[in-house]
């Protein structure tokens, strides 16, 4: 007891112990109980557990015994290491390299499908491959993808069309299957995934979720900080990464259909050329029921999918660039095989054709149209070239085309770019005549193909209704050069359309013509033939009907040579039924009909001056597009409602118009397309002051269709 | 025959299990859960004083009615504390939130009832209690509102993978989720409950990629990964290679799926970790066996990349068809080759389990002793050491040296100093272990450069 009278002193790390071994301290037993003055260390085990019977049990057995006895160690649930079809299920062995290995955490993730097939999976594919082949990998991928698209509803078949690329049928039978198996699943996913937290923080306590994210301000040293920033960014990057990847697939998968498009069309064109159906009655007959395939069927990306909404911006400038480099492709095709003479052509251009029936040009579009569908899904909203068939043109004319000012621009007052923008036109481009049907094609710039051919492309401009209207030899002759833009202004007034050529004629353009002039000269063909007289005619009408939109456009500023180039398609489906049947005067009054029910005095003056001052009037869009301004002012406040109709002419209208390509058209149709222009005039201030406003805008607009027409150009 | 009386959960009865020697015994069991399959009933129970590896599901049958005691109503165990829902109702538990509209009262009741019963069967209560009081802390009259308010309070620590403290621990985590796990050769029993999508835990076979972890629910599945996956060793650089040892090192923060899926399987075998949060802080070092069919995983530890409590192990496991050979003793001390490559002592993470004291202590007492007994008579005079000298040469901690000592009865107060006395059987004890200790660590095959994480701005 005494010696248990004084406090030992605490146990020094930093002293020396020495070391006895017990043999050599007889009298150890003595002080044994000073021990205690030792801190007992805790042994860091949960104080409940510590007291477990098995390990309390192993602890004394250990110490007793000083070794592990068998019967005393801590019992575990069993194992069993007897798995016999083990090498069967792990396939193939490992040399084990010298080196000791090294991996790259980053290339681990490959692109193979987190999806495993399991055997109900199996019996589905054995019954489709009866069809068709599908490979295993195939089907994971297809399944893996839909599960992964499918965050909180699964995704639709038109979704799930996008998403996969495969054939329809195969497509529809595994996404049914899928569909049926996600709905029996009982996980969230057919991959089964750790649950992932929630923000709300109602998973705070949920045990099967797990690694959620450290979010509480990780202890922060300083060269942390960034670290929720720079996380977030990550994240942002990565949306917009796989989105970009969505967008390509996309643009591949339209890719592919265009030239699948392609191959038809040249197909097609074969087949015609080999049954002689040079009329093109035959592929009427056949294409009829396309032509009422509704063409403004949204395309199945942007009904859904709230996913795709912010890439559409760039999706329709793609589009949209996409489109005018295949329309540009046709161009040589045009332009190498000159003789072929009703292949499909340009489809600005095809109601150019002389000697074309009327039905024609009705059954190219539906063509146009289908094509225009096909090829690109989302072209609905940029249709450079086809006809407004987006619900909401009314709202939003110009769809992806809208002009929008951009901060730090400086904006050019209206005329004198006007006049540039169509001088510069004029310099960059030559008047192009082809020698063989020999036309005139317009605007035109040349450059040297492969194999030495000439490839013209061609540059629209509202100049073109008109100056296709001429003959080719005109320009052979040199005529007088001096003709300044003042003179030309003059044209408006001019008011017979022989003064119109005349004014063009002694123009200074330059003209281009492949080959010296046979001097081919068809007076009869020109002149002579009163159908085609009362064809140009109606013809120019109807381009006083596009001009006047096109002129408007150019004062009311809202419109580009794009929308000139769809109204002048509306009409023309109107229109050219009516070349047959109708003189251009009695159109004309039609037309007259309509303007003076839409109150606009000025002009429907200067229209009801007959034949001739229609005339006048396309020679004051078609040509003086860039003279306008001098005569805005008077016709202002009535020119945006023509432009406003021909906005609001819904899809409806338009298949309502192109029907009637029977080729003999009833004067009944184009009363009621006269009483469409009759409903029109519903202007209210409001737009026409919006109008006027926007007006200044105009000369970017008008280079910009320009430059549309012939190059792939980012349109601001 | 249990089925006139209504046995439910939290009811205490004796419940036959058969013992290591294959014999007969009744320990008393609580039951858990109860569950109906076609044809009868089946009872989750947890034999008291056992630990909740040996829980299991048994037959009407194992269980002795005649001594069947019902669970006192308001003294619930702590596992009943989990979340509202979490649990199938029983009409215990209806009766609970009767009560709650008095809640202030019925809290004082709860006290007075556990210390009334702490003679009894209570250890469990006494160390639940703790928890309680917090909760009746957070103030407000309605334990529901409890229980939804105090959810981000109760979120467990950002350091280290292991809880010590089981408000979390609620009937879902307590109860075993996964029948069976398949992994390469073996068929692996779990041990605990292991977060795996829910879909999963009601297959017979869960079955595992022996290489890369990933969880898949058939036969047909596995195969059919294992045509994609190509992996044949642990996802990381090999950083230790001797015979057919190899250990790889992994990054949690790279390596988010294996760490995740390493995590998930050694889940099934440690109580106490917690996948709560991401494995981003984590290094894992996974030990394999070389065979010609690849790197088979043995074991593993994972490691905080920046621990500031000097924890040089996370958790750490081998798993079970390859205990008991040795390979802990391996995977504890390359945890301390590390440390010494670090120039750092460590210690591992607390709460350790009953078998990671036991390796542990082992390992310790090994290594301590190895070199107390290589000391030799420096000139003459007794040879001696310092703990700070011990813990320099093994990287292990100084506190995990004393208790080491302690626990070996090492330390003795003689002539008005400390000195560490070596006994006969402590010896020959020592040299009998040392025999059978084959598979070592050698420093000399061990490839690796500590990283300073806290420089690299990111873990």
């Amino acid at each position: 007891m005494s010696k248990l009278s004084f406090r030992a002193r605490a146990l020094d790390a930093a002293k020396p112990l020495p070391i006895y071994r017990s043999r050599d301290l007889p009298d150890l037993k003595d002080c044994v109980s000073i021990n205690r003055a030792v801190p007992q260390m805790p042994t860091g085990m949960e104080k409940e557990e510590e007291l477990e019977h098995h390990l309390q049990r192993a602890i004394s057995a250990q110490q007793v015994f000083r070794e592990k006895k068998e019967n005393m160690v801590i019992p575990v649930p069993e194992a069993e290491s007897n798995i016999t079809y083990y090498d069967r299920l792990y396939k193939g062995e490992l040399k084990v390299p010298k080196q000791l290995i090294h991996i790259q955490p980053l290339g681990l993730d490959n692109e193979q499908p987190d999806y495993d097939m399991d055997s109900e999976d199996e019996t589905l594919l054995n019954r489709l491959n009866r069809k068709m082949e599908i490979k295993p990998l195939q089907f994971e991928t297809m399944v893996d993808r839909l599960e992964k698209a499918s965050a909180n509803q699964l995704v639709s078949l038109p979704e799930a069309k996008l998403l996969l690329n495969e054939d329809d049928y195969l497509l529809k039978s595994v996404y049914d299957y899928w569909v049926r198996k996600r709905k029996n699943c009982r996980g969230p996913s057919l991959i089964p995934q750790i649950k992932q937290e929630k923000r709300d923080g109602s998973t705070n306590n949920d045990a099967y979720v797990a690694f959620r994210r450290r979010t509480e301000k990780m202890q922060t040293r300083k060269n942390r900080k960034n670290d929720e920033a720079s996380y977030e960014k990550m994240l942002k990057l990565r949306r917009e990464f796989s989105r970009t990847v969505t967008i390509l697939e996309m643009i591949k998968r339209r890719e592919k259909s265009k030239r699948e498009l392609l191959h038809l069309t040249l197909e097609v064109v074969e087949k015609r050329y080999l049954l002689g159906d040079f009329t093109g009655e035959v592929l009427n007959e056949v294409t009829v029921p396309l032509a009422e395939k509704p063409v403004y069927t949204a395309p199945v990306t942007l009904t859904n999918g709230n996913r795709h909404k912010a890439e559409l911006k760039t999706k329709m400038h793609k589009t949209g660039l996409m489109h005018q480099v295949s329309i540009k492709d046709e161009f040589p095709f045009d332009c190498v095989r000159p003789k072929k003479k009703y292949s499909k052509r340009d489809k600005l251009y095809t109601q150019r054709r002389p000697g074309r029936p009327p039905s024609q040009y009705t059954v190219n579009k539906a063509d146009i149209k289908q094509y225009d569908f096909h090829s690109s899904g989302e072209e609905d909203y940029t249709p450079p070239l086809s006809p407004p068939s987006e619900p909401d043109e009314e709202n939003d004319p110009d769809g992806l085309f809208a002009f929008r000012r951009k901060a730090g621009c400086q904006y050019l007052s209206v005329s004198v770019c006007k006049l540039a923008g169509m001088d510069a036109l004029r310099h960059r481009h030559s008047l192009t005549a082809l020698s063989l049907p020999s036309r005139l094609v317009g605007l035109g710039r040349r450059r040297m193909g492969r194999g030495g051919r000439v490839i013209l492309d061609r540059a629209s401009s509202g100049l073109d209704v008109v100056l296709k209207q001429l003959d080719p030899d005109a320009f052979a002759s040199p005529v007088s050069r001096t003709r300044d833009i003042n003179r030309v202004s003059s044209a408006t007034a001019a008011s017979s359309f022989a003064e119109i050529l005349n004014n063009i004629q002694s123009l200074r353009w330059h003209c281009f013509r492949p080959r010296p002039a046979q001097h081919q000269v068809n007076e009869g063909s020109r002149m002579g033939k009163p159908s085609l007289d009362g064809r140009v005619t109606s013809s120019l009408l109807l381009n006083t009907k596009n001009n006047g939109s096109g002129g408007l456009s150019f004062t009311a500023g809202a419109d580009n040579q794009q929308l000139v180039g769809k109204t002048s398609e509306i009409f023309f489906t109107s229109a050219q039924c009516a070349k047959c049947t109708l003189t251009s005067y009695g159109l004309h009054s039609l037309l007259q009909c309509s303007s003076t029910g839409t109150s606009r005095p000025p002009h429907s003056a200067t229209l009801s001056h007959s034949g001739a001052g229609i005339s006048g009037r396309v020679s004051s869009s078609g040509i003086g597009g860039p003279l306008l301004p001098t005569h805005s002012s008077s016709s202002l406040q009535s020119l945006p409602n023509h432009r406003n109709h021909v906005s609001a002419v819904s899809p409806a209208h338009h298949h309502h118009s192109a029907q009637p390509s029977a080729p003999s058209p009833s004067a009944l149709k184009l009363a009621t397309v006269a009483t469409t222009l009759d409903h029109v005039p519903k202007v209210t201030p409001a737009s026409t002051i919006s109008n006027l406003a926007r007006e200044n805008h105009e000369p970017e607009r008008l280079l910009n269709g320009i430059s549309e027409t012939t190059m792939a150009m980012e349109v601001t | 025959m249990a089925d006139n009386v209504d046995v439910v959960e939290g009811c205490r009865l004796p419940v036959l299990r058969k013992n290591q020697e294959n014999e007969d015994e009744w320990p008393l069991a609580e039951i858990l859960s109860v569950k109906e399959i076609p044809g009868r009933k089946l009872y989750y129970v947890h034999y008291i004083d056992f630990n909740k590896r040996l829980d299991e599901w048994v037959t009407p049958d194992r269980l002795d009615m005649k001594k069947l005691q019902f669970p006192k109503k308001e003294a619930k165990t702590p596992t009943k504390n989990g979340l509202p829902g979490s649990r199938p109702s029983s009409p215990e538990r209806e009766v609970v939130s009767a009560h709650s509209t008095a809640g202030y009262s019925s809290q004082t009741l709860t006290c007075c009832n556990s210390k009334l019963r702490f003679n009894g069967t209570a250890r469990r209560l006494m160390a639940s209690q703790p928890g309680r009081k917090r909760k009746a802390n957070c103030g407000g009259t309605d334990e529901d509102s409890q229980d939804s308010s105090d959810g981000i309070p109760s979120a467990p620590r950002m350091t280290g993978s292991l809880v010590s403290d089981r408000s979390h621990d609620d009937i879902v985590t307590r109860m075993k989720n996964i029948d069976c796990i398949e992994l390469g050769r073996h068929r692996l029993k779990p041990w605990y409950f292991s977060p795996y999508p829910q879909e999963l835990t009601t297959l017979p076979v869960l079955y595992l990629c022996e290489f890369c972890l990933k969880y898949l629910k058939s036969l047909k599945c596995l195969q059919r990964h294992l045509t994609k996956c190509n992996l044949r060793h642990p996802p990381g650089n090999e950083i230790y290679r001797k015979g057919t040892i190899s250990f790889f090192e992994i990054d949690g923060r790279k390596n988010k799926t294996y760490s995740q899926n390493l995590c998930l399987l050694a889940k099934c075998f440690l109580d106490h970790k917690t996948l709560y949060y991401d494995t981003d802080p984590f290094l894992f070092y996974v030990m394999t066996e070389y065979d010609s069919k690849g790197f088979h995983i043995v074991g593993y530890f994972s490691k905080e990349k920046e621990s500031t409590e000097d924890y040089n192990v996370a958790c750490i496991l081998t798993l079970p068809p390859y205990q008991r050979r040795g390979y802990g003793k391996l995977l504890i001390e390359f945890s301390y080759e590390l440390s010494k490559v670090e120039g750092k002592t460590g210690t591992p993470e607390k709460p350790l389990s009953d078998l990671g004291l036991l390796s542990y202590r082992s390992y310790w007492s090994q290594t301590i002793l190895e070199i107390l007994m290589d000391l030799k008579p420096d000139n003459g005079e007794r040879p001696q050491i310092t703990i700070n000298e011990i813990s320099e040469i093994t990287s292990v901690k100084k506190e995990d040296v004393i208790s080491t000592l302690q626990y070996l009865n090492l330390i003795n107060y003689y002539k008005g100093q400390y000195i560490l006395t070596l006994s006969e059987d402590i010896v020959d004890g020592h040299e009998r272990a040392m025999q059978k200790r084959h598979l070592r660590i050698d420093p000399k095959c061990l490839h690796f450069t500590p990283k300073d994480w806290s420089k690299r701005g990111k873990w």
